[in-house]
């Protein structure tokens, strides 16, 4: 592998590559300038990334919202672009008239902050107290910590898959071991009707639970060993040490932990879509569910537009909170 | 991005922390006397409960799942789930009930070619991100970020009316085929690979892209021929990452594939869909294509551990 010469070795060649950006003498026409800015300042090399990401998601974004406004359904889907202005009563209807899946947009709001805050609030201690297991040195560390990553990685439509079976009425592991413990009579319909949403919010924590242990993780070795060892000198109680030096150490990491799986648990279409038979129950119509089926299944799209842009909306006030946390690197400069 | 994206929103910026640390991830330190008495946050029996209890919430219904995958179809539906009737008939007929070998191919081909591409759209864009100051660079980085919690039902509609629209006006084949599926998938991997690998550039001593220019490399010579061996680890993370994007898919697969073309998870979903709709409930069978479908992530997970969880974890590390 020989490199293309480009300019000659020799004190020529030191030359070009010397030329950082405003220190290269502006000679020659135009075009030699630009052809060395280009060559010593390849900021060209964001032009596929940059596009990939104008095509695949700022334009359909905006082209969402354009919809959200407009009157397409089947009927005037051929001029889509142009169909007739709807202004905001997409959205009217999205939230006063039942989809065909017999849920209005309030419900499915409802439903998916339920579902994303109540899997925050139930994962994190679960979390953190599965990080602090083991950050202990014991025998078989390396497995237990193993096992622990497992349900994160399982793929959700695998889990969801499972969950399906595992949640089969009389003859799924729940029932049985429900029905065992005499805590029901073993008979419960999990996959429909009103017991649906407790039995996707219970997949969903078991599956997900392990991103706010691998954070906690995170955040405790970055903690300086010392403030540790200070704490242990000092005689502090092993409560004391948690309160008043572990949490206030961890709470960057915890926030951004918590903020991040909210996001995911709200943006969450696979659990429901693959746990649930078509149409899904009342109780698992999340946003995005509700988006799907009105585009994909009833065709309704002015309706789904609507649905997706207040989804949208929503999540953006846990974005900005993310981006505004997100410390750039000092480094970078 | 919907579920796709579990991982990329997860990971955003800033990985290796010290800059200029070669090691990454790094190394746990080891500790002495002092410093494991300092590691024990909770009592030790405590500790030790919390792991039994742990242990048995994970493993239990994983037990159960590998159980039903080794019993008979009608066994798993009467709920008949013991080690008394175990046979690995599931893992033969599966294939032949469900289009899965297919399935497995095109994720393979769809996928892997995702995050090839991915990896490579990625690198060129860590280059001038980190070689040189321009401005808007860090609204660029932080763009990035934003992209990711776009959530994937509402780029869903749009995509397919777009390529349904390039399709009717320059009557090319496109829904159904592989190009609008890794087309998506490749840039839903980039914002999460380019951080990576922004991050890890920037430990990369800058004389050695300097040494090959000098040397008459051209600036996408010395970013090919001398950064990306020397970023090989941060490239791997990068790429299961995004592998992982077209992997555990179904949003965008269920609407942008067809019965040629459809990935091993809508090969999966149908096949589940369609067992409880035709009255054959073969549940064995769909719990073995579930373990077979999952074993090749979990394993990856289990082997690039130390990598997958740094990129995962210090990602999103904040000051």
């Amino acid at each position: 592998m020989t490199a293309p010469v480009k300019a000659p070795p020799g004190p020529l060649a030191k030359s070009y590559t010397a030329a950082r950006p405003g220190e290269g003498p502006a000679v020659g026409s135009w075009w030699a300038q630009a052809t060395r800015k280009w060559r010593d300042r390849p900021l060209w090399m964001l032009i596929p990334a940059t596009a990939a990401l104008v095509i695949i998601v700022l334009v359909p974004t905006a082209i969402t919202v354009w919809l959200s406004l407009l009157n397409v359904n089947v009927h005037t889907l051929h001029e889509w672009l142009g169909a007739p202005f709807y202004g905001l009563q997409n959205f009217v209807n999205a939230f006063t008239q039942p989809s065909t899946l017999g849920v209005t947009l309030g419900w499915s709001i409802f439903v998916s902050f339920a579902f994303s805050l109540l899997t925050t609030l139930v994962i994190t201690p679960i979390g953190m107290l599965a990080a602090f297991s083991v950050h202990r040195r014991f025998r078989g560390r390396g497995i237990v910590r193993a096992i622990y990553l497992i349900p994160y990685t399982i793929p959700t439509f695998v889990t969801a898959l499972t969950a399906r079976v595992v949640f089969l009425n009389g003859s799924g592991l729940v029932d049985k071991i429900l029905g065992g413990l005499g805590i029901t009579n073993g008979q419960t319909y999990w996959l429909i009707g009103p017991h649906a949403y407790w039995a996707m919010q219970l997949t969903e924590i078991w599956a997900t639970w392990p991103f706010i242990y691998l954070m906690t993780l995170a955040g405790l070795q970055a903690i300086p060993k010392e403030h540790y060892e200070a704490s242990a000198l000092d005689g502090a109680s092993k409560a004391q040490r948690i309160r008043h030096v572990i949490i206030p150490e961890l709470s960057g990491v915890l926030k951004l932990a918590m903020l991040l799986s909210t996001i995911f648990h709200f943006g969450n279409f696979t659990l429901a879509f693959v746990m649930f038979g078509s149409p899904p129950p009342p109780g698992a119509e999340v946003l995005p569910i509700a988006a799907y089926y009105n585009a994909f299944t009833f065709f309704n799209f002015g309706d789904a537009a609507a649905i997706a842009v207040v989804t949208m909306v929503i999540l953006m006030v846990p974005a900005y909170i993310y981006m505004r946390s997100t410390r750039l690197a000092g480094g970078l400069n | 991005m919907a579920q796709a994206s579990a991982a990329l929103g997860a990971a955003g910026p800033e990985a290796a922390r010290g800059a200029g640390r070669r090691s990454w991830p790094p190394r746990q330190r080891k500790g002495s006397a002092v410093q494991s008495e300092a590691e024990l946050l909770l009592p030790v029996w405590l500790s030790r409960l919390v792991v039994v209890l742990v242990l048995i919430a994970v493993l239990v219904p994983l037990g159960y799942m590998l159980l039903m995958s080794f019993t008979p179809n009608y066994d798993v539906a009467a709920g008949v789930v013991s080690f008394a009737v175990l046979t690995a008939q599931n893992y033969v007929s599966m294939w032949s009930t469900a289009p899965l070998a297919q399935g497995l191919v095109n994720t393979l081909i769809i996928a892997g070619t995702s995050a090839a591409l991915s990896v490579a759209v990625a690198l060129m864009a860590a280059y001038p991100l980190t070689r040189f100051a321009f401005r808007g660079r860090h609204g660029y980085l932080y763009t990035l970020i934003g992209v990711q919690t776009i959530p994937g039902t509402t780029l869903l509609l749009p995509l397919f009316a777009v390529f349904s629209w390039v399709q009717t006006t320059v009557s090319v084949h496109m829904i159904g085929t592989y190009f609008p599926i890794i087309l998506t998938y490749m840039t839903f991997g980039v914002p999460l690979s380019t951080w990576l690998l922004v991050a890890y550039m920037r430990t990369v001593p800058r004389d050695l892209d300097e040494a090959a220019l000098v040397d008459g490399c051209s600036q996408l010579g010395a970013l090919a021929r001398v950064i990306f061996p020397v970023m090989l680890p941060a490239v791997v993370v990068a790429f299961l990452f995004a592998f992982l994007v077209g992997w555990n898919d179904v949003l965008f697969a269920s609407v942008f594939t067809n019965q040629n073309t459809q990935t091993l998870a809508i090969a999966l979903e149908r096949f589940s869909a369609n067992s409880e709709e035709g009255g054959l409930p073969v549940y064995g069978q769909l719990m073995s294509s579930a373990v077979v479908s999952a074993a090749p992530v979990v394993i990856i997970y289990l082997i690039f551990q130390r990598y997958l969880v740094h990129g995962l974890a210090a990602g999103s590390v904040t000051g």
